[in-house]
């Protein structure tokens, strides 16, 4: 039977990163995923991550796969592809499936890296074509170029909802709105915020009640729900759609970790059955690891760092990295792991309401139950300063974990501090020089450059902007305000594009000087 | 896999609107049938899976294995509930592949 000394089950960012740093250390290593690509979901996730340098924030997750699997190759990684792993068995035998038949192998240790699958909910028409999972569509989007329909209603406000959204309104489809039975928006606020001034509305404690068609999804009707999530009889409203995209949460691929007979647990009655782990992934069976979000559903940065806690961990356990060396490895480790823990969405948040900002700012209710701030709270913001003359407006008002824009300005004019989750704050009094670099740097677009007096009455704004095809110098349209409502004329004053943008424009538009703290977004054409 | 308890009286079956909703479709099994299963004595998911076959599709529960352990956790009157088994093969697999065992070679 072929020994490796790691197997590692999934080439996803958990497995890829386990991988990577077993290998790191010595170890020979094989890594098995059933699709016919590495990288699991990384190679559709088309946006700017967030967390710092070390998280890799403001690379787009495609980018970091890239990088990762380069890795991978350069330590002698071995990865199989279109091999599912069909059975885990005792003494870490593991079996895969080839392309005409089944091989054996030997892991002396083994991490379960496998990932999760999207939650399904049903209603009446759930089963007509159009229905789909939310990452089936991204899939169809990102990685096979197809649009999943033209009318789209997105059932969910998580990240994963609210960033699937916005890739749908970039691939060309209209996003009629975004639902969630829940009565706030679950995802990051800038998230949330990017979509909605698009003009996209936002139903908050809605749900659907039935897909309608016959032989395919032509429309959708939702309702209001109540306290113990019954439909308010009268709050039903009715969509043309081809297509309902479900965001309602994912499940850990846990199969093959109760097939080898490691311990599960619920973490509350009824939460679902998890491995039982230690600090470094290690299941109740000796060298058998699960890493990333078959041990518990988060963001592909913290299963990162995972996949490199349980890889060193496993290096530690069969002798090729020393007692030191693994301490010192899994300090720095867990130190960037716990910073990714931390604000609003921190694990020990979830579900709670939190009225104030680490810094005793109110947290905006008008963006939980909208998708974007109300006019008058956005100057309470450290990031949100009216000074003359060229400046950012930055619209980050949620304690989630992020910095690139403290790095990314060139005249220091932003701080974070060493805590990432601290929102940003703009020094009024150091020089702006209208560079954009902020702009494009922000993961969540919260940024825009204002310059209050550009003469003749009239203000600019600069936009982070990701469609296609950019518009040009001279184009007249309608600026739009947060909610996406159509507020004036407003024409293309500049449209900057460079490589270390990454593929966000900064989109400048001027507008009347009263206009100037609202507009947020543009769109070619009057306004109807 | 925990012991069950047959004792507890879960109540008479009784027709709900959805009960035609299907909720495996690799195996076309509805609401009701899984509801009805339940009173017919069928107290955990092995035993809904097995009467059923819901779940033992191609997509081998990948999308309705959540849906049916919470029909089955709401009949029974309980929160928590087991996962069904997990056996290999984990994934479909043609039985010519499943039989041409290389073994370790």
């Amino acid at each position: 039977m072929k020994r490796y000394d790691l197997i590692v089950i999934g080439a996803g960012p958990a497995g890829l990163s386990a991988a990577t740093e077993a290998a790191s250390h010595g170890l020979r290593v094989a890594v098995f995923d059933e699709n016919a690509r590495p990288g699991g979901q990384l190679f559709k996730q088309i946006h700017k991550f967030f967390g710092s340098k070390e998280h890799k924030a403001k690379i787009r997750g495609y980018d970091i796969g890239r990088e990762l699997l380069k890795e991978a190759e350069s330590l002698g990684v071995e990865v199989f592809l279109n091999a599912p792993v069909i059975g885990l068995y005792a003494e870490k035998e593991v079996v895969a499936r080839h392309a005409d038949g089944v091989r054996h192998y030997k892991g002396d240790t083994v991490i379960v890296a496998t990932g999760a699958s999207e939650n399904m909910l049903t209603f009446e028409g759930w089963t007509l074509p159009g229905v789909m999972g939310a990452g089936a569509a991204q899939t169809m989007m990102n990685i096979n170029r197809v649009t999943p329909g033209e009318r789209v209603l997105m059932l969910g406000s998580g990240n994963v909802g609210l960033v699937v959204g916005y890739q749908l309104i970039q691939a060309g489809c209209e996003l009629v709105a975004i639902i969630d039975a829940a009565p706030r928006v679950g995802g990051y606020g800038v998230h949330a915020a990017k979509v909605a001034r698009t003009g996209v509305p936002f139903y908050l404690s809605h749900t659907v009640v039935r897909a309608e068609g016959t032989d395919r999804v032509t429309g959708v009707t939702i309702g209001e729900v109540d306290a113990s999530w019954q439909i308010i009889a009268g709050s039903e409203k009715h969509f043309d759609v081809d297509t309902i995209c479900i965001a309602v949460g994912l499940s850990p691929s846990t199969q093959l970790l109760k097939m080898a007979g490691a311990d599960m647990a619920e973490p509350a009655a009824g939460a679902g059955f998890l491995p039982v782990c230690s600090a470094t992934g290690e299941t109740s069976i000796s060298g058998l690891y699960a890493s990333g979000d078959v041990s518990g559903i988060e963001e592909a940065s913290s299963a990162m760092i995972e996949g490199r806690i349980s890889g060193v961990a496993a290096a530690g356990k069969l002798g090729f990295a020393d007692a030191e060396t693994v301490e010192t490895r899994l300090n720095a480790l867990e130190t960037a792991l716990s910073a990714l823990h931390e604000g609003l969405f921190a694990p020990r948040n979830r579900g709670k309401s939190v009225p104030l900002t680490d810094e005793g700012i109110d947290n905006s209710q008008h963006l939980l139950k909208n998708g974007y701030l109300a006019d008058d709270e956005v100057a309470k913001y450290p990031g949100v300063k009216r000074v003359s003359g060229v400046h950012p407006i930055i619209e980050c008002t949620q304690n989630i974990p992020c910095n690139p824009c403290q790095d990314a300005c060139p005249k220091q004019c932003i701080k974070v501090g060493a805590n990432i989750v601290a929102l940003p704050v703009f020094d009024e009094t150091s020089a702006c020089i209208g560079c954009g670099q902020c702009v494009a740097a922000c993961s969540g677009q919260s940024i825009f450059l204002v310059n209050d007096d550009i003469g003749d009455n009239l203000a600019s704004v600069t936009i982070p902007y990701e469609f296609l095809p950019l518009p040009e110098k001279g184009d007249v349209g309608t600026a739009l305000d947060r909610s996406g409502t159509p507020i004036c004329a407003a024409t293309v004053t500049d449209v900057r594009a460079a490589k270390a943008f990454d593929h966000t424009s900064l989109l400048t538009f001027s507008v009347p000087r009263d206009e100037y703290m609202r507009a947020r977004f543009w769109k070619k054409g009057a306004a109807v | 896999m925990s012991a069950v308890d047959r004792t507890r009286d879960i109540g008479e079956y009784v027709p709900a609107q959805d009960d035609d909703m299907i909720v495996c479709r690799c195996e076309e099994i509805t609401k009701g049938e899984i509801r009805r299963a339940v009173h017919d004595g069928m107290y955990n998911v092995h035993e809904v899976r097995r009467l059923l076959r819901c779940g033992m599709g191609l997509c081998q529960g990948q999308t309705c294995a959540r849906l049916v352990k919470s029909i089955v956790a709401r009949e029974l009157g309980v929160r928590s509930l087991e996962d069904a088994t997990a056996r290999a093969p984990m994934r479909p697999i043609e039985m010519s592949v499943f039989a041409n065992d290389g073994g370790g070679e």
